[in-house]
């Protein structure tokens, strides 16, 4: 696809506008992170637009209204949406086994519904410098999002492979009763997870907060669905146990592509959506297929 | 016993029927692959009898009886209805002659009443604006009046006792003409109490005229409730007689084949040594009741059970999975509150569960991450995931234990049932632990790999570990156990040296053999 883009539209193989590219994917990039490791361990967060828009408030909040320097509300922020994954997702999911499907849906709700009312509807601006380099500063060629996005995937990568947490992540998702059996610790497990995957919204309400230079309650509203989009296409099956970040990395440069090489040639925004939904059918049923012949593989060994 | 109110589904007269042969299987043969699971057997069955149908695992009793209910067809023989000779192409066809089988099974839905679950799949009575409730309910009800069932009709399913959630289950069964009732299995789990209102429902279909297929385990209420018995071995038919003419002991003779003496009952009590795993008292409700039992260190001791004994429940009570368990259990004398499989490995048990995909293995990971999973579990989660000394030991498993596989990393799945089994045995004695708990060890396991996990665990115990065994293969436990229980009805009614014990006395004891006289410990 790359390629097409590349051959038919003079623009878009420039050193310029790849790395608008790449900027324009940072939020869906970190927030497709954490929602890799909740499909991984077999359950969804629906929440994450809302705790994206949840978070951005806040920052702006600790800004203006608190004060707080950068250095202190950047981190309070990621804690915040931390503590929120754990608190209102990861408890009932993981402690009390309530549906995913359920709860994500009711924080999705009960945060929107905070953010409307802590900023009133409003947006507000933020002024800092810093945020401002964030968002629009380089060092040396690459891009300060880019680099963000590269220490998130890294640090994600490292820890789905290289940790025993990690590990525990595909048992719960391959075979939850099988990784209880066997002492693993599932409810921390999932805690965890929701705790991450919010922790990580948190910080690209912050990225997203540096971008517009100020704190919209409006934003996040189409979120869930291309995160999921970017996860799947990248490979991670939606029962878990199979797939990875660096699948996800695939699916979020994909979609990110996809619509940046279509509004550089032109097209309306609609056609990425539906050009997406028909290659996520596609995808899920491809998956499908491949699963059908495993088993039946599977049952002939056996 | 009265007679019941004849209605306009039977059409068969009442007493004067007991000669009438409503279906009768003759040199019916089926073979599966290269195995022959029925060699001939004939099997007759006549109106208004309960006829019980007896033979141990493999003796091709299930098999029949999916012949008969067109489940399956055979490959030669004759099955005749009513004289007329029949052959079933499908469930919906033996349906359709009236021949219904009650399973094990639960097929109610919950969520729905007990007038509804009746009618299940089945045209309920309509009105021109829709379903006509109030006939259907009436239906209903005489369908249950006529089991001697007094369940309200109204009430739903989920929360009905599971002896009224079965004669739901028969009542959809004879909802429409039944000629022929099937019942596997139907007091597995049901108390003492409602085994007997079921015989009187059974009494009350008998008295109009339904011939019951009656399969059962248990000694006592076979003697109870049946008019005949057919029992089959291995294949083949050994005897068919009306009941008076069988003794307890003729029927267990039957059944294994071999001659049933009394002086095997002897109950030894084990030499003391040093306890490595002591059970006082413990009860899971609706399961098993008032357990005692001690696993010497360095034995391998076997529980044996058949259906709804409650010794699969036993193992998982101890190894933590049952919140509702009460009583005592101690690990080397050592009291443990053993409430979530995490404290188990940490009082030093290990469990290999009874069904390796579901609750043993991660299919989607490699055969090396699911050897150390268990021995990991308490690391510290954030480090690095290539332990050594763990691999170490999986390399020594897979050569000791033979373990065929293309490598380490290949995904478990691939595995034969036999490797994937030697699997879940190197993740739990990696363990190190001081009681092993195996469920089923060798269920799906071919014959060259059973020998060998015998092998193992032999070795194991020879190395002082403690082994408990539940299994419901009676040659098994005879090749590997120093020591057997035998639980029946969730109680443990004998314990056996294995020198004393045999498939006979085995058989008998699981099947309640001898219940009316002493409970042994």
């Amino acid at each position: 696809m790359i390629a097409v883009f590349a051959i038919t539209q003079e623009r878009f193989f420039t050193i310029d506008n790849l790395s608008a590219l790449l900027n324009s994917s940072s939020i869906l990039w970190v927030t497709s992170m954490g929602l890799t490791f909740v499909m991984l361990a077999g359950g969804f967060d629906l929440s994450v637009g809302s705790t994206l828009a949840l978070t951005s408030i806040a920052m702006g909040w600790f800004m203006n209204d608190a004060g707080m320097s950068v250095g202190l509300a950047i981190p309070l922020t990621v804690l915040l949406g931390t503590v929120l994954g754990a608190v209102v997702n990861g408890i009932p999911i993981g402690k009390f086994q309530l549906s995913f499907l359920v709860v994500t849906l009711g924080s999705l709700t009960l945060f929107k519904g905070i953010t409307l009312g802590w900023s009133q509807s409003k947006t507000t601006q933020i002024n800092s410098k810093f945020l401002d380099d964030l968002a629009y500063g380089k060092q040396w060629v690459i891009p300060n999002q880019v680099i963000v996005m590269i220490l998130v995937y890294l640090m994600m990568l490292y820890v789905q492979k290289f940790t025993f947490f990690g590990r525990d992540i595909y048992a719960i998702g391959g075979n939850a009763d099988a990784a209880r059996l066997s002492g693993i610790r599932t409810s921390a497990t999932l805690i965890t997870v929701y705790a991450i995957c919010a922790g990580l919204a948190g910080l690209a309400g912050v990225i997203q907060d540096a971008r517009i230079g100020a704190a919209s309650p409006q934003v996040g509203e189409n979120l869930v669905f291309q995160a999921t989009a970017a996860v799947l296409l990248g490979g991670t099956s939606f029962s878990g146990g199979i797939g990875g970040v660096s699948g996800t990395v695939v699916g979020v440069l994909f979609l990110a592509t996809l619509q940046n090489g279509l509004s550089v040639a032109g097209f309306p925004n609609f056609w990425q959506q539906i050009i997406t939904g028909g290659i996520l059918i596609g995808a899920i049923a491809l998956d499908y297929v491949q699963r059908k012949r495993n088993t039946q593989s599977r049952r002939k060994k056996n | 016993m009265s007679v019941g109110e004849r209605d306009s589904h039977s059409t068969v007269q009442g007493e004067s029927s007991a000669d009438t042969i409503v279906l009768s299987a003759r040199n019916v043969e089926k073979s599966y692959g290269g195995v022959q699971a029925l060699k001939g057997v004939g099997f007759d069955l006549r109106a208004g009898e309960v006829h019980g149908l007896c033979g141990e695992n493999g003796s091709g009793k299930s098999t029949l009886l999916k012949i008969i209910s067109g489940q399956i067809t055979s490959d030669a023989g004759r099955v005749e209805l009513y004289g007329e000779e029949v052959s079933f192409k499908s469930p919906v066809e033996s349906l359709a002659f009236g021949i219904k089988a009650v399973t094990q099974e639960r097929t109610l839905v919950p969520s729905l009443s007990v007038a509804e679950n009746v009618f299940l799949g089945h045209q309920k009575s309509r009105k021109w604006y829709g379903v006509d409730w109030k006939v259907t309910k009436a239906r209903a009800k005489e369908v249950l009046d006529r089991l001697g069932c007094d369940v309200d009709v109204e009430a739903i399913v989920s929360d009905l006792a599971p002896g009224d959630a079965q004669m739901v289950e028969i009542a959809r069964a004879i909802c429409t003409e039944t000629k022929v009732l099937i019942l596997d299995e139907p007091t597995s789990s049901l108390t003492a109490h409602e085994v007997s209102i079921l015989f009187k429902s059974i009494r009350n279909l008998s008295a109009q005229g339904v011939a019951t297929v009656f399969i059962s385990h248990r000694m006592e209420e076979i003697f109870e409730i049946c008019d005949r018995l057919t029992v089959l071995r291995d294949g083949g038919g050994v005897s068919a007689d009306v009941i008076s003419n069988y003794t307890e002991e003729k029927l267990i003779s039957d059944m294994t084949g071999k001659a049933f003496s009394l002086s095997d009952h002897e109950s030894v009590q084990a030499e003391s040594r040093e306890v490595a795993l002591r059970v006082e008292a413990l009860s899971l409700p609706f399961r098993f009741q008032d357990v005692n039992l001690n696993l010497q260190a360095g034995e391998i001791l076997g529980i044996i059970g058949l259906v709804g004994a409650g010794h699969s429940e036993l193992l998982e009570s101890i190894f933590g999975l049952h919140a509702e368990v009460s009583g005592e259990v101690l690990i080397h004398g050592r009291k443990h509150r053993i409430s979530s499989p995490r404290l188990a490995m940490k009082a030093g048990l290990a469990f290999v569960p009874a069904d390796r995909k579901r609750h043993g293995l991660v299919l989607d990971m490699s055969v090396f991450e699911n050897a150390i999973m268990a021995s990991t579990a308490k690391f510290f989660r954030l480090i690095t995931p290539k332990p050594a000394k763990e691999a170490r030991f999986v390399d020594e498993c897979v050569a000791d234990f033979g373990i065929t596989m293309a490598s380490v990393d290949a995904n478990v799945s691939s595995l034969s049932g036999g490797n994937q089994q030697k699997v879940l045995l190197t993740k739990w004695l990696g363990t190190k632990p001081k009681v092993l708990l195996l469920d089923e060890p060798t269920r799906g396991v071919d014959v060259g790999a059973k020998a060998e996990i015998y092998r193992i665990l032999q070795e194991q115990r020879a190395k002082g570990l403690s082994i408990l065994v539940s299994s419901s293969e009676v040659p098994e436990l005879l090749i590997l156990c120093d020591r057997i229980l035998v639980m029946h009805r969730g109680r443990i009614v004998a314990d056996l040296k294995s020198e004393h014990a045999n498939e006979t006395n085995l058989v008998a004891f699981a099947m309640g053999q001898g219940m009316s006289g002493k409970v042994q410990e």
